[in-house]
């Protein structure tokens, strides 16, 4: 221990010292020791698990409890086994084997030792709980009291699950205007999902909803499939493919792009939310914020589908072909024409919104040639907000800015995607493992020789924490 | 007010999520959290700045360097740390600085 790095030190001072600092103001509030004892448990599991820290705990508490500690990288695994624990290859941990290890190769219950055990595969280990977990792969097994750390990943789970109520007061002024369904995806199927469901997806909008639901249904039974194949690569499409009620073809769209909120089959999400949530948070943080929104927008949608799909009544051909443009700017465009029956809605390119009003004209025109001619501007209008300017240069710029803003939209994306990329440059650039937050005294630069005069910085390279007072550093750019 | 510049890292990233777990049982208030990382802001503060010691040189290339709000933010590549007793090398390193100058007057306690 005394050869160890400071760091482990410092942090359990620290995290003393904190707890110390809000142990009155937990007093004051009323809230049980327990909690704070709780909160630093917490802590300090997280922190060994990071292994950042090699020898962290030293508590001298003996119990035949102790808990799988797992590192956070296993939460998918835990949500998907559940009779056993079936732990991927992580990290290399700090062994710290012991000669009980060694000689329990079936399962057992043991005294920790009170300092964390490197458990090789193939071990069973019970908790005093009655917990039986077959250890596949070497796993670190650290001592905590209180309750299992296991359960946090599926608290975490449940605890984004449960956020979808509140967000739900949000998005419900979307929800009743919102023709189609979109559901939030994984990036990776975005893409493959977004063609087939925009195809439907459009129609859908174009139909207006209800009765077209009928009709859509007929077609979307492909996009289901398609879906779901798509979907099927990733645990989460399954809640998509389940839907009875489903009145939306599901459509995928990049909230991240459009930075919008977008509705989630509602079927879907219900059955999953009752089902599967673990199935849900399974993917990982990005995937349970998906989930979130697909939830709030189940419930969203649940609650206004029927009230919108009637007054959507009004349909026309259904045959229209959908560019993925209109499909894009369909969330905007909803909001807008919420009750009309044309049900025309106008599909705003989902990159301008606010230069999308000419846009949507011309848009729709493009697509719906045939209906806006009968229907055109006073039903157009009426869609949208401005309808009466817009419809009437949409009628009169038809004809030449049709083509335009369809390839402008059309060319807009390759044009984004390349935008994006270098913009991705950088954020990738900057999103790394090895972080060093510091202060720092002097920056200097000359020419292209920069010096750092770093101090008191915690630099995390590859997991491993380090600190230091002072760092002086060269780099060339 | 101490830097809230230590969050993010191990020590103050799974300070923020021990919270919130306890928060979802009811038995912490978010305003009882906030606190709690408050608290663990002063406390990182001084403990850095008192209770470490050691230093460290490093060299590397430069990839992008952003200033700021008073914030340097570097990225390196192929950087080599050198400490007393190791030597570190990664590919790339993000190095987030915040102005140091005023330590002495952030540090509480």
């Amino acid at each position: 221990m005394a050869c160890v790095n400071p760091v482990p030190k410092l942090y359990r001072s620290v995290i003393e010292d904190v707890i110390e600092g809000v142990r009155d103001l937990f007093a004051e509030e009323g809230i049980e020791e327990q909690v704070l004892k709780d909160l630093k448990q917490l802590w300090e599991t997280k922190v060994l698990q990071s292994k950042a820290t090699e020898d962290f705990f030293r508590n001298s508490i003996h119990s035949p409890l102790f808990t799988l500690q797992l590192p956070n990288s296993l939460h998918q695994t835990l949500q998907s086994s559940t009779a056993s624990l079936v732990i991927p290859a992580g990290r290399p941990l700090p062994s710290f084997t012991t000669a009980e290890l060694s000689t329990s190769n079936s399962s057992a219950s043991f005294t920790f030792p009170g300092y964390p055990i490197h458990v090789p595969a193939g071990v069973t280990l019970q908790t005093a709980s009655g917990h039986l977990y077959k250890v596949n792969v070497p796993i670190m097994v650290t001592q905590t009291s209180g309750r299992a750390s296991i359960l946090h990943p599926i608290q975490q789970v449940f605890q984004q699950l449960g956020q979808p109520s509140v967000i739900q007061s949000s998005v419900p002024q979307l929800n009743p205007r919102s023709l189609h369904a979109t559901a939030e995806k994984p990036k990776r199927i975005e893409t493959v999902l977004q063609q087939p469901t925009i195809l439907h997806s459009g129609t859908v909008d174009r139909k207006h909803l209800e009765n077209a639901t009928s009709d859509i249904l007929a077609p979307p039974g492909n996009e289901h499939e398609i879906m779901s194949e798509a979907l099927l690569s990733q645990p989460e499409s399954s809640q998509y493919i389940r839907l009875p009620g489903v009145v939306f073809p599901p459509q995928v769209s990049q909230t991240h792009v459009h930075g919008e909120p977008v509705l989630g089959v509602a079927g879907s999400m219900t059955q999953n939310l009752n089902g599967g949530p673990l199935s849900t948070g399974r993917q990982g943080a990005q995937h349970q914020h998906m989930s979130d929104i697909q939830l709030r927008v189940l419930k969203n949608r649940m609650f206004g589908c029927g009230s919108v799909k009637q007054p959507r009544n009004t349909e026309e051909p259904s045959s229209l072909p959908v560019s993925e443009k209109d499909s894009n700017s369909q969330m905007d465009l909803s909001i807008q024409v919420m009750d009309d029956d044309i049900n025309e809605i106008i599909q705003i390119d989902g990159t301008g919104d606010t230069s999308s009003n000419d846009e949507i004209g011309s848009t729709r025109d493009v697509e719906e040639n045939e209906f806006l001619g009968i229907i055109d501007a006073g039903d157009l209008k009426v869609l949208e907000e401005e309808a009466d300017s817009i419809s009437n240069e949409d009628s009169t710029a038809n004809s030449s800015d049709n083509e335009d803003p369809q390839i402008d939209v059309v060319e807009e994306d390759p044009l984004n995607s390349g935008d994006d990329v270098s913009e991705q440059d950088v954020p990738d650039l900057f999103d790394t493992d090895n972080v060093i937050v510091c202060q720092y005294d002097k920056i200097h630069r000359s020419k292209n020789k920069w010096k750092f005069y770093l101090k008191d910085g915690v630099m995390c390279f590859g997991g491993r924490d380090y600190v230091f007072a002072k760092a002086i550093g060269d780099a060339e750019w | 007010m101490a830097y809230q510049l230590y969050r993010n890292t191990t020590l103050g990233n799974s300070l923020q999520e021990s919270p919130d777990e306890l928060i979802q049982s009811q038995q912490l208030t978010p305003q009882l959290a906030l606190q709690v990382l408050l608290q663990f802001d002063k406390a990182i503060n001084s403990a850095l700045a008192q209770r470490v010691r050691n230093r460290v040189n490093f060299r590397g290339s430069l990839n992008t360097y952003r200033f700021c709000d008073n914030v340097w933010t570097f990225v390196l590549n192929d950087v080599e740390f050198r400490e007393v007793t190791e030597l570190i090398k990664v590919d790339k390193v993000k190095i987030v600085a915040c102005d140091g100058k005023n330590t002495g007057s952030n540090t509480t306690e």
